[in-house]
């Protein structure tokens, strides 16, 4: 029976009530203790040799007959306004076949741009050249002559809060009395941090190829989102949803920035239509670096109040973020929500800046707001002589606080102390002695929150043939992640067939099967239920059809690792059997992600341990071992699971240390808007790494039990890291990253 | 694309070689590496690449107490070459720490040597500073965390690796061009930018480097360095030190604009450091004393 039911649904933390479609036959979740055949072992990722060889498909490597290619000219100031374009000369590069500008009337709604005539930050988009080569666009480009007048601009934080450029309404939550619970605190403890520009630096930069053929509309995309970008573009060019097409075969990263269509998809669309043509636009490295968006830098006021013995009775925090002109306010969530205490209030203010908007970035504004809040919890932990895991575990709270709801599962304690007894802990001080090679070494820890519940609508098919392969269609895009290796364990388990009877579909609209966004760390939680519920409908069938087959009781028979057997184990044959008996005629399956539980909230959990050495001579910083902890419910794939850990750890591992947009302050231009002054961590650069989970499945979640992992491992190894600098130095740094310049200046 | 729209061309004897890049607009082009970022960022005018690799340039030999580099020699070619070079341990630490592995199976020993600044205000299209031919330096006004201790026109920061090595090893180098050839010390390559010369080295137009030749080695060296990673970057500070019998040769990178030859009595001298940068006298420091103590008997 299938249903539209109103249900409560949540995106990085932003809860939203809606219609949904959801069935009454989804399958019972996995008892804790039921032993599983498939899910809960290391599988490598199906795609993994396709990516390895170099055969896999990204959005940058479709080639179509008679595609154009497209160069970007971008604004060099951070504020301007353009005074000459020569289109003539452009138009008259050979090659060239179409120029857009701000004066050009484009086909598609647009609020603001995408080509400006003002432009507000430096990589503005202001004309775009389609050609028949990418070296004729680019000379297009050049024949453009652009000439722009520098126009006022300000990305200075104290210019800006001075003057009071603030988007709109300074955000406010609060409860209890903060003021006089601080005044009447034991002890109090203030820190102000800043964290830096990050910028996503996906490997495959933001791009599209678009092509419009009689009001067909395909379009190649780097997407995370294949419908979200499917809905955009038939709304913005006033096409019929099934009337346009999203591929994303394979995604090269993405890291929160490739929400939707894009603008690459949109002007390669609109380029398509005028001249007839697939077009083809993918960002360069310096148009990625510039535009493609970014984690926004904040300044954090953290102060906390605590009694003697460390329970927290107040919490306040202040953010400042430099999110462009206008963004989103998250920040204080953790401040809000990470530990017990009556008395808490956020207040978050962004400030107007000549700067590239900000936008979604692996855990965006949690990060930023656990890097200062863990940062004044071990502050605290100092000042009061407290153990910093104590300290947390005393505060610990099983309710989220602003709403007062209970979570589905909880395991932060248990992280906490397997966290403690993978790295030792409680010996950690024996680090601060001195030691051979000079270097200061020192031990920090920081709690991870963050949603990652996933929900509904996601849906899922599954037809079995004569040759016996299931083909599972799922709305996934994989964007790195595995979620693609974990929907065929999912179906393989479910149905009781090995893992090479299942394929797994996804990065493609047509086949009209809706998965999420790939963010939020949605995708586990949201599709893998789906897909369960679909095999669990083919193999009643499949059961049935034995059944006919072997003359048997359909309620007698079991299908397990590919054979049919009866429960007193008198029959025992190949599925084969059955499904080759099949001839053209198909078994279909379908399943959807039920609702989640009212009154609860879904949230993971996790603490990572950091261990660095630090050079004081010469202002190094070497993360040499993370141990990390997570609660994720149950963890479908071990191998891939880890995979992500790593992955979380060493971004986080760069904000921590290396990765930061440096702003010209004359020009408000960014200067290492490239990868050779942008540095991301190198393999030499990856530390130790021992990642456990506690799997503990969160069954009242969803029918796998799954949490998603997106985010998660991000969120606490900055802060980790940065605590573990106070504990080998003594000093706390008042801004990241722990650059050599930083450090030495620091220890100065 | 510019590389595309220009002329490129791979004579094969040096004669032909020479005479191609006497006309205006040549460029020679060894692995191409630093080349093919320059040429993508619009820095310089270039109408023809003289592609140098099959000019059987490249090569490593030992001759009377000497060792012969060729010019189109790769980083990694002289890490193969350990046998030969072992004595001068500062050029192998030096070219291990420089660059990727990727870099080094492509990159030259004189393309090394020639490399520009990383100056993000010089390598970057939104400005043109000084040292390109502008009038402002703007890494003075603007962000210089990474630049040079010293004063002047340009506080750009010398970014290789080798030249540091090679120059506290005294090695020398032989220029070719199509008027004649000579030898000068390495460290004469360089100089400091003038009002009418914006360039960093000291070479004719149409001038390339042919060897670089080490005399005897040292009785000991070291090379140091202080990257912004582990692996694959460039160094933010470099020192290179080689003692021969008493006397110790310091060279520096990342603390000027070119090679900088420390003064063993007071280092530090004449680099003062600017706001933003003065953190790299702690490290220069540092560095200083810990060679100092590898090299000494």
């Amino acid at each position: 029976m299938t249903r539209l039911v109103r249900s409560i649904t949540e995106m990085e933390g932003r809860f939203e009530e809606k219609w949904v479609l959801v069935s009454d036959d989804e399958p019972e979740a996995w008892a804790s203790d039921r032993p599983l055949a498939i899910v809960g072992h290391e599988t490598p990722r199906t795609t993994g040799p396709t990516r390895v060889s170099g055969a896999a498909r990204y959005t940058t490597d479709v080639s179509l007959p008679g595609m154009l290619h497209v160069a970007a000219l971008r604004s060099p100031l951070a504020h301007g306004r353009v005074t000459g374009l020569n289109r003539e000369a452009a138009l008259a590069v050979p090659g060239v076949r179409a120029v857009l500008d701000s004066t050009d009337t484009l086909s598609f709604r647009s609020r603001s741009g995408p080509l400006y005539a003002e432009p507000e930050h430096a990589g503005a988009l202001l004309a775009v050249v389609a050609a028949d080569t990418l070296v004729a666009a680019r000379a297009g480009v050049k024949a453009l002559a652009l000439t722009i007048d520098p126009l006022p601009f300000v990305i200075d934080v104290d210019e800006a809060f001075r003057d009071q450029r603030i988007d709109g309404e300074i955000a406010e939550e609060s409860r209890g009395d903060v003021d006089a619970a601080l005044a009447g605190a034991d002890v109090r403890v203030e820190l102000t941090v800043e964290t830096p520009t990050q910028l996503q630096t996906a490997l495959e930069p933001h791009g599209a190829v678009g092509w419009w053929t009689e009001g067909e509309l395909t379009c190649w995309v780097s997407t995370q989102g294949i419908f979200d970008a499917r809905s955009e573009l038939a709304k913005r060019f006033s096409v019929a949803p099934e009337r346009v097409r999203v591929v994303a075969d394979f995604i090269g990263g993405g890291f929160g920035a490739k929400q939707g269509a894009g603008v690459e998809a949109l002007l390669a669309v609109e380029l398509s239509r005028r001249t007839g043509r697939p077009v083809r636009f993918i960002n360069d490295r310096h148009g990625e670096q510039l535009d493609a968006g970014s984690r926004p830098a904040t300044r954090q006021t953290v102060r906390l109040g605590a009694t003697g013995q460390g329970d927290l009775v107040a919490i306040d925090s202040e953010v400042l973020t430099s999110f462009g002109m206008t963004g989103w306010r998250a920040v204080n969530t953790p401040a809000m929500t990470l530990y017990r205490c009556a008395n808490a209030r956020g207040v978050e203010a962004n400030l107007k800046l000549h700067l590239r908007q900000g936008n979604a970035f692996r855990a965006p504004m949690v990060l930023e707001g656990v890097t200062a809040v863990e940062q004044a919890m071990d502050e605290l932990a100092i000042t009061l002589g407290i153990d910093p895991l104590d300290l947390r575990r005393r505060n610990f709270v099983d309710v989220d606080q602003p709403s007062g709801l209970p979570y589905t599962s909880n395991q932060l304690l248990a992280c906490y102390d397997r966290v403690a007894e993978l790295s030792g802990w409680v010996g950690r001080d024996a680090l601060l002695e001195p030691s051979e090679d000079g270097l200061l070494r020192g031990m920090g820890c920081a709690t991870q929150i963050w949603w990652g519940g996933g929900g509904p609508p996601s849906h899922a098919t599954i037809r079995i043939g004569g040759d016996g392969i299931a083909t599972v269609v799922t709305g996934i895009q994989d964007i790195g992640t595995g979620t693609l290796t974990a929907a065929q364990m999912v179906a393989a388990e479910e149905l009781g067939l090995p893992l090479d009877r299942v394929r797994v579909t996804g990065g493609d609209t047509r086949p009209n099967v809706y998965g999420p966004v790939a963010g939020g760390s949605q995708t586990s939680p949201s599709v893998l239920p789906a897909v369960r519920g679909a095999a669990a409908e083919v193999k009643r069938t499949l059961l049935q059809l034995a059944g006919d087959v072997f003359e048997a009781a359909p309620a007698d028979l079991d299908l397990v690792n590919g054979r049919f057997r009866s429960s007193d184990g008198a029959l025992d044959e190949p599925y084969t059997e059955v499904t080759g008996k099949l001839g053209n005629a198909t078994v279909d399956g379908s399943g959807m992600r039920g609702a989640n539980p009212d009154g609860m909230r879904a949230n993971t959990f996790g603490c990572q341990v950091a261990q660095v050495a630090v050079d004081p001579g010469t202002g190094e910083v070497r993360v040499e071992h993370v141990w990390a902890v997570h609660d994720i419910g149950r963890v479908i794939n071990p191998l891939g699971a880890r995979s992500q850990v790593e992955g979380g750890i060493l971004q986080g591992m760069a904000f921590a240390l290396s990765e930061e947009v440096a702003f010209d302050p004359t020009t408000g231009v960014p200067t290492n808007a490239w990868l050779d002054d942008y540095k991301i961590p190198s393999i030499a650069d990856v530390p130790a790494m021992t990642i456990a989970f506690v799997d503990v499945p969160d069954t009242a979640l969803n029918n796998v039990g799954a949490k998603g992992l997106g985010e998660p491992p991000i969120i606490p190894t900055p802060a980790a890291i940065a605590n573990a600098f106070r504990h080998a130095t003594g000093r706390r740094a008042l801004a990241l990253p722990l650059t050599r310049a930083r450090v030495v200046e620091t220890l100065a | 694309m510019s590389v595309l729209r220009s002329g490129y061309v791979r004579p094969t004897s040096l004669g032909e070689a020479l005479q191609l890049l006497a006309q205006p607009g040549a460029r020679p082009m060894g692995g191409g590496t630093d080349l093919a970022g320059l040429i993508d960022r619009g820095i310089g005018q270039v109408a023809t690449i003289v592609d140098l690799q099959a000019l059987a340039l490249g090569g490593i030999r030992g001759e009377e107490g000497r060792v012969v580099i060729g010019a189109t020699t790769t980083l990694s070619d002289l890490l193969d070459a350990q046998d030969m070079l072992a004595p001068y341990t500062a050029l192998l630490e030096a070219t291990a720490q420089a660059a990727s592995p990727l870099l080094r199976n492509v990159g030259t020993v004189a393309g090394n040597l020639c490399q520009h600044t990383r100056c993000w205000y010089y390598r970057g299209p939104e400005w043109t500073c000084w040292l390109g031919g502008g009038d402002t330096c703007y890494a003075q006004v603007g962000d210089h965390r990474k630049h040079g201790l010293q004063a002047g026109d340009c506080i750009s920061a010398h970014p290789s690796d080798l030249a540091p090595a090679l120059i506290a090893c005294a090695a020398t180098v032989q220029l070719g061009s199509a008027w004649g050839d000579r030898d000068i010390d390495l460290a004469d390559l360089y100089r400091r930018p003038t009002a009418t010369e914006r360039s960093l080295v000291d070479l004719e137009p149409g001038e390339i480097i042919l060897s670089v030749t080490l005399p005897a080695p040292p009785d000991s060296s070291v090379y140091l360095r202080a990257g912004e990673r582990q692996g694959f970057s460039f160094p933010l500070v470099g020192l290179a030190a080689a003692r021969h019998g008493e006397r110790v040769s310091m060279c520096a990178v990342g603390v000027a604009n070119t090679p900088h030859v420390l003064d063993p009595v007071d280092p530090l001298a004449g680099l003062d450091g600017h706001p933003q940068s003065a953190w790299k006298r702690t490290v220069l420091a540092t560095l200083v004393e810990r060679s100092l103590a590898t090299v000494a008997p």
